[in-house]
């Protein structure tokens, strides 16, 4: 029995999801209720684009692989 | 000084005084944290290089290893900036009318309460263990009249000091507001 590579990609995707969800809402929370401060705007600058370089480091590799692959979880035996 | 902060209900005339977030060690604590979590693949890789060797030359297994490291570093860096936001939005607010307290819950449950001056009863602060006695941070406990329940200025810095400027700002607010009564009776005869 085989799994299609394709199968880890997507569920790769939802986690990415709920990565950016999770990092408007606390970008948003800080810029609303931390007031309008250079140190709120810093942090919220820093941390958006390390987690743009960090995507962007993980995209270079993942466009690399060949997502048509298919991954052997039980071995097909010859009879 | 001057805050930059948007009060929940503001009143007429009424301005900051202290404003308190927890101390800078309990978010340093925090993102030490998380920067440990994020150093232990490494570590790992150093340990177990022939097996890490293997998945690098593996066609199907490298892939998923991809994924997993992406995932793994996003995540820690994701709960790394969720810990300063949560420290960043939990603030004691003590103005010239009352003392506020905020506190972020999670990130869609925010609660704020707030307590008039003049009704402050006793004003506590606490040291308690090794940390907390060294960097001087620990509680602050508000008392309000009656069986309400207390305020609590959870690991803030100087503690004592802290309690000193409430107690203050709370006599001078139950004096103003005793010249209110006398005032007010004066014009009434």
């Amino acid at each position: 029995m085989s799994l299609p590579l394709s199968f880890f990609y997507y569920i790769y995707l939802i986690f990415v999801a709920v990565f950016l969800f999770y990092t408007f809402s606390n970008v948003y929370h800080l810029i609303r209720f931390g007031g309008k401060t250079l140190s709120v705007l810093v942090v919220s600058s820093f941390y958006i684009v390390v987690s743009i370089v960090m995507l962007g480091i993980a995209w270079r590799y993942i466009g690399q692989i060949n997502w048509q692959q298919s991954l052997e979880i039980i071995p097909a035996f010859k009879l | 000084m001057r805050f930059n902060l948007p009060l929940p209900h503001p009143e007429k005339n009424e301005k900051i005084i202290i404003l308190i977030r927890r101390h800078w060690f309990i978010i340093l604590v925090k993102i030490l944290f998380w920067a440990l979590a994020a150093l232990m693949p490494l570590l790992f890789f150093f340990l177990a290089q022939d097996l890490f060797a293997a998945i690098f030359t593996n066609e199907t297994m490298y892939p998923i290893f991809v994924l997993f490291v992406s995932i793994y570093y996003l995540y820690m860096w994701l709960f790394t900036f969720t810990s300063f936001v949560d420290y960043y939005l939990d603030v004691w607010i003590v103005t010239n009318k009352k003392i506020i307290n905020i506190e972020q819950k999670g990130l869609f449950r925010r609660e704020v309460s707030e307590q008039k001056l003049f009704r402050i009863q006793d004003v506590t602060s606490e040291l308690k263990g090794f940390f907390s006695t060294v960097i001087n941070y620990g509680t602050v406990y508000v008392q309000t009249a009656g069986t309400e329940q207390r305020f609590v200025f959870k690991q803030v810095a100087r503690p004592q000091r802290v309690a000193g400027i409430i107690v203050k700002i709370v006599e001078q607010e139950k004096n103003y507001q005793k010249l209110l009564e006398k005032s007010d009776q004066i014009k009434t005869k």
